[in-house]
Parts: C-alpha cells; sequence; structure tokens
C-alpha cells in the first residue's frame, strides 16, 4: 500500500478498521449528538422534579415518534460505542487472534444490548395507559 | 510500521495519561478518548438501571429516589459534561475529516469546547437545583 501523507487533522482508518466501520462510527457520530442533546433536555428539564417519574416516562412515550427516536439512538450509540472501544484497543496493537476474539465478543454483546433494549421499549409502550 | 515515540503499546498504556509535551490536539484526542470510554461505561450501565422500568411504577420510583442524592447528581453531571465534549469534539472531527475548516481547526477547537463548557453549566444549574 502506497503512503499517503494526510492534511494535519484529517482522521482516517487505521490499520485494522474496516472502512465502512469507520465511515459509520463518523455519520453516526452527529446523529447520536442531536439524539443525546434531546435525551439530555428530556431527562433533566421535563420532570417535576429533576429526573422523570415513571408516569412521566410513560406520558413522554405515550407519542408514537418517542420510541422509534429512541430505538435508532439505542442501535446507533451502541453501534457508535463499541466501535470506538474497538478503536482504543487497535492503538495497543492487539494479536489478530484477539483482535478476532474481541470482534465476536463487541457483536454478540452489541446485539445482545439492542435487543434487551428494544424489548425494555416494547414494555414501557406496552405499559401506556390507553384512553 | 513506523512508531512516534509516544505511540502507546501494552507496555506504555499508562502514556496515553501523560500531558507533557503534548499539543492542544494532542489533549483533545486523549480528552476524546477518556470521555468515549466513561460513555460507554455509563451506557451499558444506564440499559441495566433502565430494567426498573420493566418491574413497574413502585421500583422505578424508588429507583430515581434513590439517585436524587449530590453523588449520584454529581455522577450525572460528569455524563452530560462527557457527552458535550465528546460531541461537539466529535462534530469538529467530522468537519476536519471532510477536509472543511483545517487550517482554523485550532480556533474551531477553542469555539466548540466553549460551547460545551456553556452546555455543561446550563444543565449543571438545572441538574443541583432541580
Amino acid at each position: 500500500m502506497a503512503n499517503v501523507t494526510l492534511p494535519k487533522g484529517v482522521s482516517a482508518p487505521k490499520s485494522g478498521e474496516n472502512t465502512w466501520l469507520w465511515l459509520w462510527k463518523l455519520a453516526s457520530g452527529p446523529l447520536i449528538f442531536i439524539l443525546i442533546l434531546i435525551h439530555f433536555a428530556v431527562n433533566h428539564y421535563l420532570g417535576s422534579n429533576g429526573l422523570l417519574s415513571y408516569r412521566e416516562v410513560l406520558s413522554y412515550y405515550s407519542n408514537s415518534i418517542v420510541p422509534v427516536m429512541e430505538g435508532i439512538f439505542l442501535v446507533v450509540v451502541v453501534s457508535h460505542s463499541l466501535l470506538g472501544l474497538r478503536s482504543v484497543i487497535l492503538d495497543l496493537h492487539p494479536s489478530r487472534s484477539l483482535l478476532r476474539a474481541i470482534d465476536w465478543i463487541f457483536l454478540l454483546g452489541g446485539t445482545a444490548a439492542v435487543v434487551y433494549g428494544i424489548w425494555l421499549l416494547n414494555v414501557i409502550v406496552a405499559s401506556i395507559p390507553k384512553g | 510500521m513506523n512508531k512516534v515515540d509516544n505511540e502507546p503499546s501494552r507496555s506504555k498504556w499508562i502514556e496515553w495519561f501523560n500531558p507533557q509535551g503534548r499539543n492542544l490536539e494532542g489533549i483533545t484526542f486523549s480528552l476524546n478518548r477518556i470521555t468515549g470510554l466513561g460513555l460507554t461505561l455509563y451506557l451499558f450501565l444506564h440499559l441495566i438501571v433502565l430494567g426498573t422500568l420493566a418491574r413497574g411504577a413502585n421500583a422505578y420510583d424508588n429507583f430515581i429516589k434513590l439517585v436524587h442524592n449530590p453523588f449520584f447528581i454529581f455522577g450525572e453531571f460528569l455524563v452530560v459534561a462527557a457527552g458535550l465534549i465528546h460531541g461537539f469534539n466529535g462534530i469538529r472531527i467530522v468537519i476536519t475529516s471532510l477536509g472543511i475548516g483545517v487550517p482554523t481547526e485550532k480556533r474551531l477547537l477553542v469555539v466548540l469546547m466553549a460551547i460545551a463548557l456553556i452546555g455543561t453549566l446550563i444543565f449543571a444549574v438545572r441538574m443541583f437545583t432541580a
């Protein structure tokens, strides 16, 4: 591979980092940023006593856009955080076999986190009083 | 592979936290890493404790009462601060990765970190007075 000198400040995938994963990590960041600002504002400003109570959570989730938005937030933030953690690990130059094991742990762990989160969203939506 | 003097390795990982000889970009790189790791840890803890929502109103409201104390509020403040710092720094990385604003990167960094600080203070006022 030819050595390319990038302009200072321009990031690029590092050795061991797939270009598509790097691109997803970069692209998911701004989306997460918007969603996390909404998440922070809702959780710290809409609650009558600081954080939202159980009833206030159900009231918030009764808007059908909210579970969809939180579901998207969950998928994007879990993938972004694990890809970021993987980037940090890559800087320690792990062996190929160790990196493969870490990749499987992250894939399974991330999938489990998303499945659990979506289950929890369904439980919350199902708990919303009808009418 | 070319290795620079302060590139971390398995035996020198502690060098990540040594600020000596680092420039502003190096410090914000480390800050992005530290906030990212903190947020990742918080994310998985957050998902676990949100399981109290599935146990009904009493369980969840009792948990909210439990965390309504200065220790936990300070922890949440750190999460908000980390989120804003990591987010705004990430915006800078995305912008410069597209080749935009690279010559004025330092100024962009200072402006974005100032906005992050202001945002953190706004949330801090709400969190510590609610």
